[in-house]
């Protein structure tokens, strides 16, 4: 198949204005997202916290949730191990103290509402939004239950609704979002008795972890959680006890989530530019290699004709 | 098809892949889906075990394993022979030798005969007569036995020790305590010097020209050991010679504890001014302060855990910019950081600080910001002793009986005196919603803290004053006898103004319950302890 | 021990027939619970493991065994393999049913499956690994519907329509082996986004390059393994072409797969040497690994190698059934086994009854339609009016 001069310069010309169309896609950069300025952070100073189970109580009321099983004055539930649900937003949980036996220590889990989310880079539709207070908010308007998300989320947080058939969702923290933009605490946080929950201003929040430190350095790990994992959360913890004990995973490193599949699809537009010319290229060396051996093929029928020359009879053609 | 190598090529790779299945099946126990429980080892924890890291100087490298030596067993089952440390420890100008089954040091083949011959003839014979012994092949002996771990736990005299040795010696101090005279080569006692065995013996044996300092291990038991045994052969109370009688945990508990132990008689001040200048105190310095040596001999177990490295004052090594020579021996920490660094049990601030930490102080003080700024009256609690150019009569007293009467004087000119009101009840409605107010009864709460102060002369000192207790609670405010209300400095939380500031519900709860758990005192760290529910009514 | 005959199958109640029949019944049963009691009636999905066999089999396993369109289209047309002719139309069937069944699959797997144009028409989430696939595969299955849809015009007799697709087909399969390249490597891409979840051994900064090549493989197998299946059950459909290249077609292909597994065993071990893992080897999933890898990828590599040398298709027909279980073990390592390998026991996931039920039943439809059109349409044979088109 030869192509025209005419046409071949068309087809690139198309080729080049189709490059116009359609929003630059997030190649692999430097560049990170460090969070909108001024955007809300929330520091859980773990040594405050005594497992009283307000902060579940208060989510439970402000996102109107069922009711659960047990009370929430119910204590005994801290003896086991307990993850966020559809209906249960967040949970404490008790570890066990090595320095101090007789006093246990708790701490509050939900969504870390991360600078780079993993589940806003994953979701094809994008239903996750980080919006400008800080919170990672879910749309479920147009998520499709695909869970790809679940997937993504290396703190194991957002829960899906299984059992619904037509209306199911995603279910996570939403650091009270309609509340925060009016000028609200978020719920957990104003009914925290032991101020175990402080909300603020991202930088500020890292102050004051920092002048606690330096005030009490016997009773902290100086390390605040959150500052730097996967690449910054607006969840940020500080702790005496070590966070491995905790079951906070310690081994998730600095790379925003997004980062980790940016090369991945940077290599898209090089397929779709590179590929083609190659296939065509392979397609065209291998038509003209069949057209040499055709051509080969008739020169050599054609010489053995002139041999045979001295026969009387019509030359056949063979094709 | 075509029949031929292809099925024996296929068979043997499959069971080549099988047979490298099998070697790796064993693996599958490794890492199971779960976490399996750790399993805890079984080790056998004694304080007599000796490896042989000694002889390294004269071995540089081992070819095979130490053997692990036990040295109590090895006692024990002498003494069932009725035999003693003469067995193994062989006379040296009247004491014992510590070394094994010789005086000196030998070469390398000679020390290996020594131990090898001497241990496998032994065990023989105690074989032969059919006793268990220990082994007499060398791979028996020279084997890791990583089941076996040391205990033993570090050892040393305190004075109820020393005042029982002092008794039964009979106050004969050149017993035990021993100078080097250079020039005689000659150990000689010096009355007057006496201290602890540690100033000169230190944990690696030392070459000071011709004065060789053994290492206090070495020092310790030559001392101790040789004449603990000598006093047992003689049928009399000794100390013990086996490992566990002093390097066992729970042997060390045994030991007796004289309750009151008479002062050590050595010549020391009852009562000092210690100076804050160097030595010529050329320049104007800091207050003077008054200390109690004699109150502070009875609050600590040993001597050494002030003087550090002498007996003397502390300003004989420490001056007052620190030296930059001699820098292991601690002359580089300046007189300021001797006397004021927090952490360390040997300066005041520090082991004062470390009292802070006991139950009964540490509700308040535990949340007290370590590393905050006092104000530079809070010196004066200490340093009230005005340097003699700055003074007229106080002057001309001597520095004892300064020392002596200041604090009274001081507490009497310059203390304020404030009447505390303290109330009966605070009743806490501040927060009224969920629960009803809080009825805090104050009186009782204070009085009980007024009462720990009894059991602490250190909590007297610095608590001079009932009002210093309000500010446990009360605090960041001027000492005054009607402090303010949590709510006056309190208010609405995350206030960017204050970041520092907890709101006012948390701070009630953080002072509360904060003092309560480490006071421990659990009857009131459940909600309705403190404060009703409130019964809703609509 | 092929009893078939030149003659129509016999009756209506075959043994296919009947546990075709009791399949779809079940299966019918099953999306009947699915779609009225949720995901939560008819899955042990749960919120540590989100994606269950509907994805790893049915989504991944189905588009990797799929390949076998773009592979065959490309080796023919694009390299000019003609010898292979034959094997193009029977490979783009598979490929199409295939994705269609994919699909499928996915209106079951998904929460709101009304809902999957969203992200091509409503809302692009184009920073996700996800959305790429996605609309790869749609445009992908619109590609292997225009490149099969010359058969079913053949059938129909709709001459022109079909003359005017077969002048695309060079553009098609060029088309086709880009939108290959991009969405079989973005499916394995999709995990690249949980170091913290996938194993060291099987997670990789190459998962795309290691998911891309094992299609390959799974193409090439595929083609070996439903042209055995096919000269099985469907020789009477076959006219002399077909017949005649059918070895040249299992040689060749085993020749092709023998080396790309090498290579892949090669890039493989690259992988490990390049993360420094080598001490994962000596752990449980080590030994795993190695199952996988030698079991599933040396060897089939050495018995493709042994089968072409020796020249028996009967070894490379049993090969391919290897290489095919070994990218089906691949799929399900990175999608259910190696993945959450640090959660504890209880919270592994493990599918439910109804599960492998509507797996089963998705590919019962693919069989039955499969047979459907081969027995009707020219795909092993060529049509009589369009012998000289190619």
């Amino acid at each position: 198949m030869s192509i025209s001069r005419r046409k071949f310069l068309g087809w690139v010309g198309a080729a080049g204005l189709s490059t116009t169309i359609g929003k630059p896609a997030a190649a692999a950069t430097n560049k990170q997202f460090t969070g909108y300025p001024k955007s809300f952070a929330i520091l859980h100073d773990i040594t405050l916290c005594v497992g009283c189970r307000s902060c579940e109580a208060a989510c439970n009321k402000v996102n109107e949730l069922p009711k659960p099983d047990k009370p929430f004055t119910d204590l005994s539930v801290l003896e086991t191990k307990r993850r966020t649900t559809t209906k249960t937003f967040t949970v404490v949980n008790k570890y066990d103290n090595p320095k101090y036996p007789k006093s246990p220590v708790f701490y509050k889990k939900q969504c870390n509402h991360c600078l780079e989310p993993a589940c806003a880079s994953a979701c094809f539709v994008r239903a996750f939004t980080k919006t400008k207070t800080g919170a990672v908010t879910y749309d479920s308007s147009v998520c499709v239950g695909c869970r790809y998300c679940i997937i993504a989320c290396p703190f194991e947080i957002p829960t899906y609704e299984y059992d619904q058939v037509l209306t199911p969702r995603i279910r996570k923290c939403t650091m009270c979002y309609p509340r925060v933009t009016e000028g609200l605490l978020p719920g957990c946080v104003e009914a925290c008795p032991m101020e175990a929950l402080s909300f603020g201003k991202r930088e500020d929040m890292i102050k004051i972890a920092q002048e606690r430190f330096r005030k009490y350095p016997n009773r902290y790990v100086n390390y605040i959680y959150g500052e730097h994992e996967m690449g910054g959360t607006s969840w940020l913890y500080i702790s005496g006890t070590p966070f491995k004990e905790l079951g906070m995973r310690e081994d998730l490193g600095n790379t925003p989530a997004p980062q980790l599949t940016a090369g991945a699809l940077s290599s898209v537009p090089m397929i779709v530019g590179l590929w083609p010319v190659l296939l065509a290229g392979i397609y065209a060396v291998s038509k003209r290699k069949e057209k040499i051996a055709q051509t080969e093929q008739e020169q050599a029928v054609a010489s053995a004709l002139v041999t045979d020359r001295s026969e009387p009879s019509q030359p056949e053609e063979e094709s | 098809m075509v029949k031929g190598k292809s099925l024996p090529i296929g068979a043997g790779i499959l069971v080549g892949i099988v047979i490298l299945l099998i070697f790796g099946i064993d693996n599958f126990e490794v890492e199971a889906l779960s976490k399996a429980p750790d399993q805890t080892p079984s080790y056998l924890y004694r304080p007599d075990v000796i490896d042989f890291d000694m002889l390294k100087d004269i071995y540089k490298k081992f070819e095979k394993p130490t053997a692990v030596f036990l040295h109590d067993q090895h006692t024990d089952a002498l003494e069932k022979k009725n035999k003693d440390c003469t067995t193994c420890h062989l006379d040296k100008n009247g004491s014992m030798s510590l070394k094994f089954m010789r005086i000196k040091d030998v070469s390398r083949e000679e020390l290996t005969k020594i131990y090898c011959d001497n241990c496998t003839k032994c065990h023989a014979e105690t074989l032969a007569v059919g006793e268990k012994a220990g082994p007499v092949k060398c791979d028996d002996c020279h084997r890791e036995r990583p089941e076996i771990q040391s205990s033993r736990v570090e050892f040393g005299f305190d004075k109820s020790l020393h005042f029982r040795h002092y008794r039964a010696q009979k106050n004969q101090c050149d017993r035990c305590h021993h100078e080097y005279d250079t020039k005689s080569q000659k150990l000689f006692y010096a009355k007057g010097k006496e201290g602890t065995c540690r100033y000169c013996h230190k944990k690696e044996t030392t070459q000071d020209g011709v004065e060789k300092m053994t290492s206090m291990r070495l020092a310790s038991h030559l001392a101790c050991i040789d004449c603990h045994q000598k006093t047992k052969a003689k049928n009399m109370d000794a100390g013990p010679v086996r490992c566990a009688g002093c390097h066992d945990a729970q042997e060390q508990l045994k030991i007796e504890k004289v309750k009151s132990v008479p002062r050590i008689k050595r010549g020391q001040p009852d009562n000092v001014l210690i100076k804050t200048g160097d030595k010529k105190e050329r320049t104007p310095t800091m207050m003077r302060v008054p200390f109690s040596h004699q109150a502070h001999e009875e609050y600590n177990d040993t001597c050494r855990v002030c003087h550090l490295a002498s007996l003397e004052s502390c300003a004989t090594c420490h001056s007052l910019a620190g030296s930059n020579k001699n820098v292991e021996n601690g002359k580089e920490i300046s007189l300021e950081t001797a006397f004021h660094k927090r952490g360390h049990q040997s300066s005041c601030t520090g082991c004062h600080e470390s009292k802070q930490q006991d139950k009964n102080c540490a509700g308040c003080h535990a949340f007290m910001n370590k590393t905050r700024q006092q104000e530079s009256s809070a010196c004066l609690r200490c340093h009230m002793v005005p340097v003699p150019e700055r003074t007229g009569e106080l002057s001309t007293s001597k520095a004892a009986q300064m020392a002596r009467l200041m604090p009274r004087l001081w507490k009497e000119t310059f203390g304020p005196i404030y009447t505390v009101d303290v109330p009966k009840t605070v009743i806490i409605k501040d927060l009224v919603d969920q629960y009803e107010p809080a009825e805090y009864p104050h009186g009782k709460v204070f009085d009980s803290m007024v009462k720990k102060l009894d059991n602490s002369k250190l909590a007297q000192y610095f608590h001079y004053e009932d009002t210093t207790l309000c500010l446990g609670c009360h605090h960041n405010t001027p000492v005054t006898g009607k402090p303010p209300r949590c709510a006056n400095c309190h208010g609405k939380p995350f206030n960017p103004d204050y970041l520092f500031r907890p709101g006012i519900m948390g701070s009630f709860h953080q002072q509360c319950i904060g003092c309560h758990q480490k006071m421990g005192v659990e009857k009131y760290l459940s909600c309705t302890a403190c404060h009703k529910e409130r019964k809703k009514e609509s | 021990m092929a009893q078939v005959t030149t003659a129509e199958r016999k009756s209506i109640f075959s043994l296919f027939n009947l546990i075709a029949l009791i399949v779809l019944g079940v299966g019918v049963y099953i999306t009947y619970l699915r779609f009225t009691g949720g995901l939560a009636a008819v899955t042990n999905l749960s919120d540590y493991n989100p994606w269950g066999i509907w994805i790893s089999f049915d989504l991944l396993c189905g588009v990797a065994l799929a390949a076998g369109g773009y592979v065959t289209s490309s080796a023919v047309y694009l390299f000019g393999m003609k010898k292979y002719h034959s094997a193009v139309r029977p490979a783009i069937l598979t490929g199409f049913l295939g994705y269609a069944l994919v699909v499928l699959a996915l209106q079951y797997d998904v929460g709101r499956p009304w809902r999957l144009p969203y992200p091509l028409f409503v809302q692009q989430g184009t920073t996700s690994v996800l959305f790429e696939v996605g609309l790869c595969v749609a445009t992908y299955l619109t590609v292997l519907f225009v490149e099969f849809s010359p058969a079913a015009m053949e059938w129909l007799g709709l001459k022109r329509a079909r003359n005017l697709v077969v002048k695309l087909t060079i553009l098609l399969t060029i088309f086709g082996v880009v939108l290959s390249t991009m969405h079989q490597s973005s499916l394995g891409a999709l995990f690249l986004i949980v170091p913290s979840k996938l194993h060291p051994l099987w997670y990789s900064s190459y998962i795309p390059i290691y998911f891309f090549v094992t299609s390959i493989i799974a193409g090439l197998s595929m083609v070996i393994f439903e042209s055995t299946l096919s000269h099985r059950f469907f020789a009477f459909k076959m006219d002399e072409t077909h017949l005649k290249e059918a070895n040249g077609v299992t040689l060749g292909f085993g020749k092709a797969a023998s080396y790309v597994l090498a290579g892949y065993f090669a890039i493989k071990v690259l992988g490990i040497s390049s993360g420094n893992q080598w001490h994962y080897l000596k752990t449980g999933y080590g030994t795993w690994y190695l199952v996988e890898l030698l079991g599933f990828v040396a060897l089939p590599s050495l018995l493709y190698a042994i089968g072409v040398r020796v020249k028996s298709p009967t070894l490379i027909k049993w090969t391919s059934v290897l290489a095919v279980m070994g990218v089906i073990l691949n799929r399900f390592n990175v999608c259910l086994i190696a993945f959450n390998w640090q959660l504890p026991a209880s919270e592994r996931y493990f599918p439910h009854w109804m599960e492998i039920g509507i797996s089963v039943f998705i590919v019962m439809i693919g069989l039955v339609l499969y047979r459907f059109i081969v027995t009707r349409m020219p795909i092993l044979y060529e049509h009589p009016d369009y012998k000289d088109a190619h």
